[in-house]
């Protein structure tokens, strides 16, 4: 055991406990205050809250890498990833608040009146969060596998239990504070790290103005090793494939349950507008930084490990061999480890850099906390999402209307279980890189909940036909895309998997619009409501007539 | 639905239930609606430009440098998210102006939303 594995270990257990604390403290403090209504988290903390949510090892551990790998390409994640709160908080979040439901199938059972559409929400809503998982599962095994030295599969073994545990028996209730508190610590753990890269590479503390040279300057170190420049656009994939990704994420961003979830907590439309503001700034903290954190790691890789000799490689590459997830071989012979001979899996950037850059053990452990940090958070909503369409939308509303409340729990936390054991099972071998993993999950979204949505809040004339016909369509239309690009080659305009939402948002939305004209309108009282989300909580549309209260006293 | 939904809909002024509710022109609210759907369409333009607009045209943009970025590369890791987040407060702001304008009293919505959605 070095001093490394106790450092990480105990900044780990430290925030763990943490997060324990408050959750408890909050819990407490709940059932004291259990008839008290409203206690609206004000929006700047729900805006943390809804980061640390939102934010997953996709995010900390996943991008950096692959924008460090894919170059100017990788920076669809960045610009679709944060661009969609503009879709989420312009034409959804305040309205769905207005409706004013508990989870998103419900909001579709209800708005079209249907419990089939129910039931494909609540189904979809699986998928999507179970996909969604299996890249958390799979970030969980790259931290931990790094922690005590072993195969990153042992490691997604390990956080299949932590995971699992966590989801199932805390983070019910009261978890915006714990939220919070995830927040900071994976911002701290993701900025520190940045800023000493930029203080040790470019001598200014400030890497968002800093890191502008040297992306020039690895464009002339890629000129002379005969590669395709860092910065030149296009040089993975086609630019209809950077377009596609780019508005599967955004449009995915807009029709992730468990993130349309957490804006049904905040008091009114009002806060929610707000919510969203301080959100996305929040995240493009990270966001910002994330370009950043690749182009020093790219520039020390570059520099300081490249060109030397394979016999007196750091100590580091040892460790990360151990993962399975960095190969060094010397391919020429030449006792000389070349760029090319470098092969990093994107998963392993963020957490190796720091060590490859020599920042010290507190800072690599805190980067450790940081992505465990990012990857319970945003697992634990996941969890909450999957357990809450079975247990709610499908056992209580559909199968057992009586079922107790305690039985429903059970169902919950044994929905939860099987889920993270299933997802854990697919990580052990994972498809893909986690950003790519998550990107089918958001790939899925825009071609299920985005339309519904959109559709459901903004057009009227919807119906029950035509939402079942389209989640469908595009919930097919979207995996058999996905698995037509992966594992049959084929591909239109060079668009590949991640970016399949295109298609399958442009298929559902054509079969919602063409469905429900062909069948009758929806009744006068869900027209009048779905007409009725364009007014703030104080107007009402009813019999083609709007209604101000004056008073808001409802309880009479 | 809470009860002043129920209540809202039976009676001018003092219904029923004795909730005071009044009709307003319908030009007034569809005013309201319509203010706050042009300031949208012009942040939805805004959004197009900076991301697919952008991307679009990455390759004469490529010619240019900004912080010794090129600027292709500069709009898509920083210009774009930035810009994202300028307009998500300028419309929480001009709604709330908005909102204003027309008379909404925001801890009267707030008591009007209790209890229709999960409170964590």
């Amino acid at each position: 055991m070095d001093t490394q594995f106790l450092v990480s270990l105990s900044i780990i257990l430290a925030t763990f406990g943490l997060y324990i604390g408050i959750a408890i403290y909050n819990t407490a403090k709940q059932t004291s205050d259990f008839y008290v209504a409203s206690r609206g988290v004000p929006p700047i903390f729900n805006g943390m809250a809804i980061g640390a949510d939102w934010m997953s090892a996709a995010s900390f551990i996943g991008m950096a890498g692959t924008i460090m790998l894919l170059g100017y390409d990788g920076l669809a994640y960045i610009m679709g990833w944060t661009g969609g709160y503009l879709l989420l908080t312009f034409l959804l979040a305040p309205q769905l608040r207005k409706y004013g439901r508990y989870t998103v199938p419900e909001f579709i059972g209800d708005r079209y009146n249907s419990h089939t559409a129910r039931v494909i929400a609540a189904i979809s809503t699986i998928i999507i969060s179970f996909t969604y998982s299996i890249g958390q599962l799979s970030g969980s095994g790259v931290v931990i596998g790094r922690l005590f030295e072993i195969d990153a599969k042992l490691g997604t073994m390990i956080g299949v239990v932590l995971i699992a545990t966590y989801a199932a028996f805390g983070g019910m209730k009261g978890i915006t504070w714990t939220q919070v508190a995830q927040y900071i610590i994976l911002i701290i753990a993701y900025l520190i790290p940045v800023i000493f890269m930029s203080l040790q590479v470019t001598s200014s503390a400030l890497p968002w103005l800093s890191y502008g040279e040297l992306v020039g300057k690895m464009g002339e170190l890629d000129r002379e090793l005969g590669i395709s420049e860092y910065f030149a656009p296009f040089t993975n994939g086609t630019k209809w494939q950077f377009l596609a990704l780019m508005f599967t994420l955004m449009a995915g961003t807009a029709g992730l349950p468990h993130v349309i979830v957490r804006f049904y907590t905040v008091s009114t439309m009002k806060a929610a507008r707000w919510s969203g503001a301080w959100a996305l700034l929040f995240i493009g903290l990270l966001y910002l930084s994330a370009p950043a954190y690749a182009a020093f790691s790219r520039f020390i890789l570059m520099t300081k490990v490249a060109g030397s000799k394979i016999s007196e490689l750091p100590a580091w590459t040892k460790t990360w061999v151990d993962t399975g997830k960095l190969q060094v071989a010397d391919g020429n012979g030449d006792g000389v480890l070349q760029w090319s001979e470098l092969i990093i899996s994107n998963d392993i950037v963020v957490m190796a850099t720091p060590e490859i850059a020599n920042l010290g053990v507190f800072v690599i452990g805190l980067v450790a906390a940081g992505a465990m940090a990012a990857a319970l958070s945003t697992a634990g909503g996941l969890m909450i999402a999957i357990s809450s369409a079975f247990a709610h939308d499908i056992y209580y509303r559909v199968m057992k209307p009586n079922a107790t409340e305690k039985t429903r729990l059970n169902v919950a936390r044994l929905s939860i279980v099987i889920a993270t054991l299933f997802a854990g099972l697919i990580a052990l071998d994972p498809p893909g890189a986690i950003t790519q993993i998550v990107a089918w999950a958001f790939a899925l979204a825009s071609g299920t909940f985005f339309p519904a949505l959109i559709l459901g809040v903004w057009w009227k004339r919807s119906n029950s036909q035509g939402v079942i016909a389209g989640m469908l369509v595009g919930l097919a239309v979207t995996l058999g895309y996905i698995f037509a690009a992966k594992y049959g080659g084929f591909t239109i305009l060079g668009i590949i998997d991640t970016g399949a939402g295109v298609f399958g948002a442009t298929a559902a939305i054509l079969a919602n619009v063409i469905v429900s004209l062909a069948t009758p309108a929806p009744s006068q009282k869900i027209q009048e409501e779905v007409l009725d989300l364009r007014y703030p909580e104080q107007m009402t549309y009813k019999n083609g007539e709007v209604w101000m209260n004056d008073d808001a006293t409802k309880s009479v | 639905m809470s009860v002043i939904h129920e209540g809202l809909y039976k009676g001018d002024k003092q219904n029923q239930r004795g909730v005071n509710v009044k009709k307003i022109d319908k030009s007034v609210a569809d005013a309201y609606f319509r203010e706050k759907t042009r300031n949208m369409i012009i942040y939805f333009i805004v959004w197009f430009i900076v991301s697919f607009g952008a991307v679009m045209i990455a390759e004469p943009l490529s010619e240019i440098s900004i912080g010794g970025f090129p600027f292709h590369y500069f709009m898509g890791a920083q210009g774009a998210v930035v810009t994202f987040i300028i307009l998500l407060f300028v419309n929480a702001k001009l709604s709330d102006g908005i909102d204003k304008k027309y008379g909404i009293d925001e801890e009267k919505n707030v008591k009007l939303s209790e209890g229709k959605s999960l409170d964590h």
